[in-house]
């Protein structure tokens, strides 16, 4: 920069450590001022991230009640050794994966299928979208109201439907069959969601490749087998992630569906994992044993976070090729 | 028409036929995806006596429009509602002001340790909600917290990882020379973002505010956690059925009258949801798509 200057002039290093000055004074309230903007952000992290967690970690190894200090002891790792002794907990983690064995798939499948349908050339997408779209937005609280009106076992809707063609259908939706049941109101939920990422990743697909493929005399299906979904799978993988996560902590809506209250238990079939971890803290005080179970799911959310990561260099087609090699 | 030729014809009427099936489904899920929430409608205008009829009416006979002044008198709703204004309207204001301007410092200024904080901001992203609440929980109940909106106002300070990601990504588009033409004039990164970005960004910060809004005023397991009966939320107070008629102290639980309340609880965020249905999908599209 300032290197062939210096030759052609004489008092060469006045103007070149001005500069440098400058710049370095310059960079430094740059990063002031970047620091100062995130400031917010960065303290919250420090204050209501890393120090509860810290503060959580430590618990987990006590018997902390949620209330009483002086009382405390430490327990070193029984609180977790105790989990896999508690054959509650064992079995609300097993309805916890069979449940998100069911929802994640349906959830991907049904919105990726919503997304391809849109993305015919449909005059009215705006309109589909839109719909499809709403009932995300709709408070938990009141869709849960809605299917309570469906599911109900003396006066729901599918069962009167039902009846009309099995008189006396009487199924028991909330407690009986609540998997399905809480599948269907999830995937009502989220399928607007997952239907509007799919579709902008659909619209990212350039048009010339598909139709390059069908001049060459591919069919449909192998256009969709081997172009669409291949460019598609970033955008899954990505909402594969997601579902999973979301699905592995399950909580509002069986807790919600059994009563609506912190300490109402759901039926066995939606004993979910966190519902019994939030039993075990709201209605038993058990905070240390609580906070315990909630370190081990969050552990195998990582497990699986990055189970799905490491896999996806085999699946996951990335456009830059090398890159793709490197994830 | 007639220059086509015949497999151009049947191209395009197979194109045609595929299109009118796509509609099919489509009009099919539309419909399947609405009952549930033209049923409570429908519901919440039926007298309990009918509601817990069997078979179910589809049209409420009569139409019962007290339900609605039931719902609103028979408890203090109008309290309840005014709760969850407050603490949705503290957060999501203070929420989007600290996202934008963290948002706007990823997008435009640089400093060393940029790249390694933006990705915590990423890596935030996939942490699981269920890992915070309840350490968080501890500790505000520590500080004597609980049972006050303080929360609320320190989550909203504390920016939230998904609007500073959309916030970035809105800032990375705006045209260098905008900010170019004022530092000449002297303007520092304070006055350029409060003065140029900020009124720039009113698609963002619309979208950033509705989501957040429609979040906390349907989010109904920080509120039961953090807040008593009295300074609760409509989310925690209309989970139950918890409607009776307080003339009368034989009388039972009213379902239907719940119903009416839900139905005028569902309202302000899906307004909300259609004055920025476009923005918000397009800011669900960038952030969910990276």
């Amino acid at each position: 920069m300032a290197t062939t200057y210096s030759k052609t002039t004489l008092s060469a290093n006045k103007p070149r450590r001005w500069f440098w000055q400058r710049t370095h004074t310059r960079r430094i309230t740059r990063s002031i001022a970047f620091y100062a903007f995130i400031s917010p952000w960065l303290i919250g992290f420090v204050l209501l991230g890393i120090i509860p967690l810290a503060v959580g970690i430590l618990a987990s190894f006590t018997n902390y009640d949620g209330i009483n200090v002086e009382t405390v002891k430490w327990l070193g790792s029984r609180n977790y050794s105790r989990v896999f002794n508690d054959s509650e907990a064992i079995y609300a983690f097993q309805r916890t994966l069979l449940w998100s064995a069911l929802n994640v798939p349906i959830w991907l499948v049904v919105s990726f299928t919503l997304a391809l349908i849109l993305n015919q050339g449909i005059k009215a997408r705006g309109f589909f979208r839109t719909l499809f779209y709403l009932p995300s937005i709709i408070p938990v609280v009141a869709v849960v109201w809605a299917w309570r009106l469906l599911l109900d076992p003396n006066n729901g809707v599918l069962n009167a439907i039902i009846s009309i063609f099995r008189p006396g259908t009487a199924i028991l939706w909330t407690t009986e069959y609540a998997l399905p049941s809480l599948t269907a109101i999830s995937v009502w939920k989220g399928a607007g969601v997952g239907m509007v990422i799919f579709l902008a990743g659909l619209q990212g697909i350039p048009r010339e490749l598909e139709e390059a493929a069908v001049i060459d005399g591919a069919t449909r299906l192998r256009v969709f087998l081997h172009v669409t979904i291949p460019l598609m799978t970033p955008v899954i993988f990505f909402q594969l992630i997601l579902g999973i996560i979301g699905s592995l902590q399950q909580f509002d809506l069986p807790v919600l569906l059994a009563g609506g209250r912190i300490g109402s238990v759901p039926p066995r079939a939606t004993y979910f994992y966190v519902v019994h971890t939030m039993q075990q803290i709201f209605t038993f005080s058990r905070f240390g044993y609580g906070l315990a179970l909630m370190w081990l799911l969050f552990v195998v959310i990582v497990i699986f976070t990055v189970i799905v990561f490491r896999t996806s260099r085999y699946w996951v087609y990335y456009e830059v090729e090398a890159k793709g090699e490197g994830k | 028409m007639s220059a086509l030729s015949p497999v151009q014809r049947r191209d395009s009427r197979r194109k045609r036929i595929r299109q009118g099936f796509a509609y099919v489904i489509l009009y099919v899920t539309a419909f399947l995806l609405a009952v549930p929430i033209i049923w409570v409608i429908l519901s919440s205008f039926k007298a309990e006596s009918e509601y817990v009829k069997y078979p179910p009416q589809v049209l409420p006979n009569p139409f019962v429009w007290d339900n609605y002044v039931h719902a609103l008198t028979w408890i203090p709703f109008f309290q309840f509602a005014w709760n969850s204004t407050f603490l949705a309207t503290v957060f999501s204001t203070l929420t989007v002001v600290t996202s934008a301007m963290v948002g706007f410092a990823f997008a435009r200024l640089e400093a060393p340790g940029k790249g390694r904080l933006f990705g915590i901001v990423v890596s935030l992203l996939m942490v699981p909600a269920i890992v915070t609440i309840i350490p968080q929980f501890v500790l505000f109940a520590r500080l004597h917290l609980t049972n006050t909106y303080w929360p609320w106002v320190l989550w909203g300070v504390s920016a939230s990882p998904f609007h500073i990601f959309l916030f970035r990504q809105f800032f990375t588009g705006v045209p260098k020379e905008l900010e170019d033409a004022a530092e000449v004039d002297g303007a520092g990164p304070f006055r350029i973002f409060w003065q140029i970005f900020l009124p720039n960004a009113q698609p963002a910060l619309a979208t950033s505010f509705i989501l957040n809004f429609v979040g906390v005023w349907g989010d109904w397991l920080a509120p039961i956690i953090y807040l008593d009966v009295k300074k609760t939320t409509l989310a925690v107070k209309l989970a139950t059925a918890t409607y009776s008629n307080p003339g009368d102290p034989t009388s039972q639980i009213l379902v239907t009258i719940t119903l009416a309340a839900a139905v005028i609880y569902t309202i302000p965020p899906v307004v909300m949801f259609f004055l920025a249905q476009r923005n918000i999908m397009e800011g669900v599209v960038t952030t969910g798509l990276k």
